[in-house]
């Protein structure tokens, strides 16, 4: 076996790698800062590091069976790695996003079993299974849940927000933020792309999965009332888009979806990072609690700005661009007779407004409104975090700018077009460098106008609400959290909200449901009593009998 | 080594450990270091004769020892041949590994010699079961073992041991019982007890019905030593009432010499296969694989989870061997080698919790790893083994039997064997998260760490975990599975392979 059969170096894994490799950096440097008085580093950085060269070694992998070991291994790393976090549900955060992900891989296993069966062959390349058969169909479905689990897609989403609420923050920009999703995303794409042809049908299907992606997690990202528990929400609602993009089946869609899995990485390991900043200052990421911090931490407000402007699909960052691509791609679809397609773009175009309003929500709760008393009273007032935690946070906020800027010259001429090797036709163009310039311009003209305002030196003081001044009636104040809780109240969408809150659609509590019930029966039936089981054994061998002997 | 040299080790399997049980029990008692000692190198000894005998067979084949001289079919015949060495490492290894673990953890134990005496004599009927070429000195040797065992699992003389071991005892009686049954109308149908001139005699005649009888005592009788569901009721209370290093033999490989063992070699070498017995194996397989996780992962009494997933494990095992293609035996045996090692671990990794901490509760324990990182990291690693999570060896056999199984078009199969999988991974996620991960209880905050002997003992053994995979890499599996797999799939050869060795 030589190493071209276990190793392939292709544009797509090495554009892939490159990140991986940007985001590890990125994660090393901020856990300096972050982590810096916690236990086990040794063990921490060593897991992170073994992190980095398996997801290399998984990407270049071009033999299914030495892909799914270090795959699998990922796995455990994912779950020794949430073990670092010392909230109250951390342990069980970390057995649950392991099962989901171990689950998904064992059933990865019986994909590549079937691939074998139908080809005789692990290789990856060379591979082109029509999806005609059961087998085919079976193999790529359960391929694709691996993809789904460990990039947070539904339904093997739920592990993605409890992660996000429990694991240290590095961990979470690091995995299911931005290394999970490069190599879930990977692994779709090269299933998609490479090993299967797709067919009409499968590519509704993925579209589907994509759709309901965006708009349930965004539904429930709106509701939230943790930091991190919210961005973890739009993590899953983020992968909808890429899901959405590989499913459109054509080149533009594609790049669209890979280009937008880059740029989700980016702004939202800016998220992360930058909501971690406020975790490590404030002690706390619950929005309640949180409020007016822009005065105290400007680089970590921009950088939040930045990234959520950028995950919101506000031009010209990069969120807008990729956005754009998958908005086109999904039109293009409609040649080719689908005509669902009016269903996607609506589904896409209305989770990222919702995705804007829940940022809004966001910043108000954490760098705007009023201060709670609480972190404004702290001993030691609150001040910016050092440059080993905001150098990586500036780092991604100013890739959000540069790829959206100078979005056909940067990230699509160097990494994502050689990725997809197919001409790329846009049917509208965005001209970003113009459009920048304008849209600068205005901003310019806003910042004189507001400047010439304050000219004429109008009196400023404190927000009073009857005669009183917010500051000194606690109940007064607005936190944001509270923003959109009426929509919880709306017909069917209160129903839905209530299975949610009840785990009705986490396949994780499902399943544990299903499993202990069946448990309970089968305890039932081992009462200890010895005639019991002696008498199973006889039934046991009279059955055998009728069976050989009839 | 000659050939002669070859020969002469096959005798040493049982008679190493069966005078080490001899000399301890009448010597024990005046001189207190001499059971660690005789029964750590008795059981070293015996390893070491099976490492032999590995490159024995691949040098000489198959070999006949004839007992006493008297040539078989008269006499009685030991054969060493691919299965035969392969269980025989199994077994010593798990069983060297046990000793030297014994020799901390037994020490709050009372009379240490009894212990060794009934240990090494457990040891013994194993490696006869493994090695002999007749059917009845096999039914000897498995009592020899049954009886040692029935012994050990009561060994704590608490109540609820007691009680496990009167059940053990009663049930393994009346599978022992059919096993004789079968055994005796064999002999009354063939008129010859040795193995190999049996299956060349029912190779000659045509099939009968009292075959199938047999078949179905044995399926029952061996079954019953397997563990097969619906004949495991014994092992969930035998196996976590005995001390941990005899819950470490017992899963480990008692099971698997007294059952599988067994019931592959007359199945496929004796009787030789059929479509009906493979799929009334795959099927019990398949059912103990998933009643057997279903049970355990509900479980809170540490050693009773691992207890029920030796009966899911013991499942894939059946799975892979019943299928009889030669990917489903190299999976089958693979894993039988796989689980013999991370599930003695786990039972030892339990052994030193309760050493430490008394309790076999998991609700009881909590952030152990702190207090016991070397035992929580051999757990660590042996759950993920279990688990069949790359890159530990369970994975590797896992893989082979789910392709096997594929291969075979047993779609079914596969899917309750990656379900299977998934919920053996959430139950020991379930036992880390509760035993070792989390905040320290505060009683917990004395324990002392390990004792070496038994690090020594879990690290070895978590070694193997870690490279076991290795051994499908061709080089090794030839020395050593293929030798075994060439023995089962070309099962109907035996006869002819073991009489041309007498010769």
């Amino acid at each position: 076996m030589t190493i071209d059969q276990l190793f392939r170096f292709d544009n797509l894994s090495i554009f892939v790698s490159i990140f991986i490799v940007f985001f590890s950096v990125i994660t090393i440097i901020y856990s300096l800062g972050f982590m810096r008085k916690e236990k086990r580093l040794i063990s921490y950085y060593l897991y992170l590091i073994l992190t980095l060269l398996v997801s290399m070694a998984a990407v270049f992998a071009n033999n299914l069976i030495l892909f799914v070991i270090f795959w699998g291994f990922l796995g455990l790393l994912l779950y020794l790695l949430i073990g670092f976090g010392d909230k109250k549900r951390t342990q069980a955060t970390a057995k649950k996003a392991f099962i989901i992900i171990g689950g998904t891989d064992a059933f990865m296993l019986f994909g590549i079993a079937l691939i074998w069966v139908m080809t005789g062959t692990f290789k990856m390349d060379g591979l082109n299974i029509a999806l005609n058969s059961k087998a085919a169909i079976l193999a790529y479905l359960c391929l694709a849940a691996g993809a789904f689990a460990k990039a947070g897609a539904m339904p093997f989403h739920t592990w993605v927000p409890d992660t996000a609420e429990d694991a240290p923050t590095p961990v979470t920009a690091f995995l299911p933020a931005s290394l999970d999703k490069l190599l879930g995303i990977y692994f779709l794409a090269r299933i998609s792309l490479y090993i299967f042809k797709m067919n009409f049908a499968m590519n509704t299907f993925l579209m589907v999965i994509g759709s309901v992606s965006i708009v349930a997690a965004v539904m429930m990202a709106l509701v939230q009332h943790d930091l991190k528990r919210l961005l973890g929400y739009h993590a899953v609602s983020q992968v909808g888009y890429m899901v959405l993009g590989i499913g459109t089946g054509n080149p533009i869609g594609i790049a669209g979806g890979l280009f937008h899995m880059l740029n989700n990485a980016i702004y939202k390991s800016g998220l992360f990072l930058s909501g971690g900043a406020v975790e490590k200052r404030t002690g706390t990421t619950n929005l309640d609690k949180l409020g007016g911090l822009a005065k105290m931490m400007p680089i970590t407000f921009i950088a939040f700005l930045i990234a959520s402007l950028a995950i919101s699909g506000v031009p010209p960052f990069n969120g807008f661009a990729s956005k754009w691509m998958i908005y086109q791609g999904i039109i293009e679809t409609a040649k080719n007779g689908n005509h669902l397609w009016f269903i996607w773009l609506v589904a896409a175009m209305f989770g990222s407004a919702l995705t804007l309003a829940s940022f809004m929500k966001l910043i108000h709760a954490v760098f705007l409104g009023q201060p709670f008393d609480e972190v404004r009273s702290a001993q030691n007032p609150i001040r910016e975090v050092g440059p080993t935690m905001w150098i990586p946070m500036v780092t991604l906020a100013g890739l959000c700018v540069l790829f959206g800027v100078l979005v056909y010259r940067v990230p699509l001429k160097m990494f994502i077009l050689p990725a997809i090797g197919e001409p790329v036709s846009f049917i509208g163009s965005w001209w970003a460098a113009p459009a920048t310039i304008l849209l600068v311009a205005g901003i310019i003209i806003g910042i004189i106008i507001y400047l010439l305002g304050k000219a004429v030196k109008p009196r400023e003081t404190e927000i009073f609400v009857g005669g009183e001044r917010v500051s000194d009636v606690p109940e007064m104040r607005l936190s944001g959290t509270e923003f959109y809780n009426t929509i919880q109240e709306i017909g069917i969408l209160k129903f839905i909200y209530e299975l949610a809150n009840k785990k009705f659609f986490d396949i994780y509590e499902v399943g544990s449901k299903l499993t202990f019930g069946f448990n309970g029966f089968l305890r039932y039936l081992h009462n200890g009593v010895l005639p019991t089981y002696l008498a199973w054994c006889l039934l046991g061998m009279m059955v055998l009998f009728f069976i050989l002997l009839r | 080594m000659t050939q002669t040299t070859a020969l002469n080790i096959i005798p040493l399997f049982v008679v190493i450990p069966l005078t080490g049980s001899f000399l301890i029990s009448i010597l024990g008692r005046r001189f207190k270091a001499l059971p660690d000692l005789l029964g750590f190198f008795a059981t070293l000894g015996s390893l070491l004769a099976a490492i032999a005998a590995v490159w024995a067979i691949n040098s000489y084949g198959t070999l006949v020892y004839s007992v006493g001289a008297w040539k078989a079919p008269i006499g009685i015949a030991m054969v060493l041949d691919g299965l035969s060495v392969f269980m025989l490492v199994v077994v010593n290894l798990i069983a060297s590994a046990v000793c030297v673990f014994s020799i901390n953890y037994m020490e709050h134990y009372t009379s240490k010699w009894k212990f060794y005496t009934l240990f090494l004599l457990m040891v013994a009927g194993m490696n006869g079961v493994v090695i002999t070429g007749d059917i009845f000195n096999l039914f000897v040797f498995l009592e020899i073992a049954s009886v040692a065992s029935y012994a050990l699992v009561a060994f704590g003389t608490e109540k609820h041991e007691l009680e496990a071991a009167f059940k053990y005892a009663v049930m393994g009686t009346v599978a022992s019982l059919f096993i004789l049954l079968g055994i005796v109308f064999l002999y009354s149908f063939t008129s010859t007890l040795n193995m190999a001139d049996m299956a060349s005699v029912l190779a000659g005649g045509k099939s009968a019905n009292i075959i199938l009888m047999v078949s179905v005592l044995f399926l029952m009788g061996f079954g019953f030593k397997s563990a097969l569901v619906p004949f495991h009721a014994w092992l969930p209370d035998a196996h976590p009432s005995a001390p941990a290093p005899i819950s470490a033999m017992l899963s480990g490989v008692l099971i698997k010499s007294l059952g599988i063992y067994a019931l592959i070699r007359i199945f496929y070498n004796i009787f030789g296969i059929t479509a009906e017995i493979s799929s009334i194996l795959m099927f019990l397989g398949a059912l103990s694989m998933v009643i057997g996780v279903f049970l355990a992962i509900g479980q809170w009494d540490l050693k009773r989870l691992l207890a029920y997933h030796s009966i899911s494990q013991i499942g894939y095992v059946i799975l892979g061997l019943g299928l009889g293609t030669p990917l489903g035996i190299l999976g089958g045996l693979f894993h039988l080698f796989n689980h013999s090692v991370f599930k003695s671990l786990l039972f030892l990794n339990s052994g030193a919790i309760e050493y430490e901490t008394g309790t076999r509760q998991l609700k009881e324990m909590g952030g152990l790893i702190h207090k016991m990182p070397v035992t929580g990291t051999t757990n660590l690693i042996a759950s993920m083994a279990i688990a069949g999570i790359p890159p530990f060896n369970g994975f590797f056999s896992k893989l082979i039997i789910i392709i096997a199984v594929v291969q075979a078009q047993r779609y079914g199969y596969a899917f309750w064997a990656v379900l299977a999988s998934v919920l053996t991974l959430a139950s020991f996620l379930k036992v880390m998260k509760y035993a070792f991960f989390g905040e320290l209880k505060k009683k917990w905050e004395k324990i002392q760490g390990v004792p070496a002997f038994m690090k020594i003992s879990m690290i070895s053994l978590a070694i193997i975990c870690v490279i076991g995979g290795v051994l499908i890499i061709p080089t090794a599996r030839e020395m050593f599975l293929d030798r075994a797999v060439d023995v089962i799939s070309n099962g109907s050869n035996y006869a002819s392979v073991v009489l041309k060795a007498i010769m």
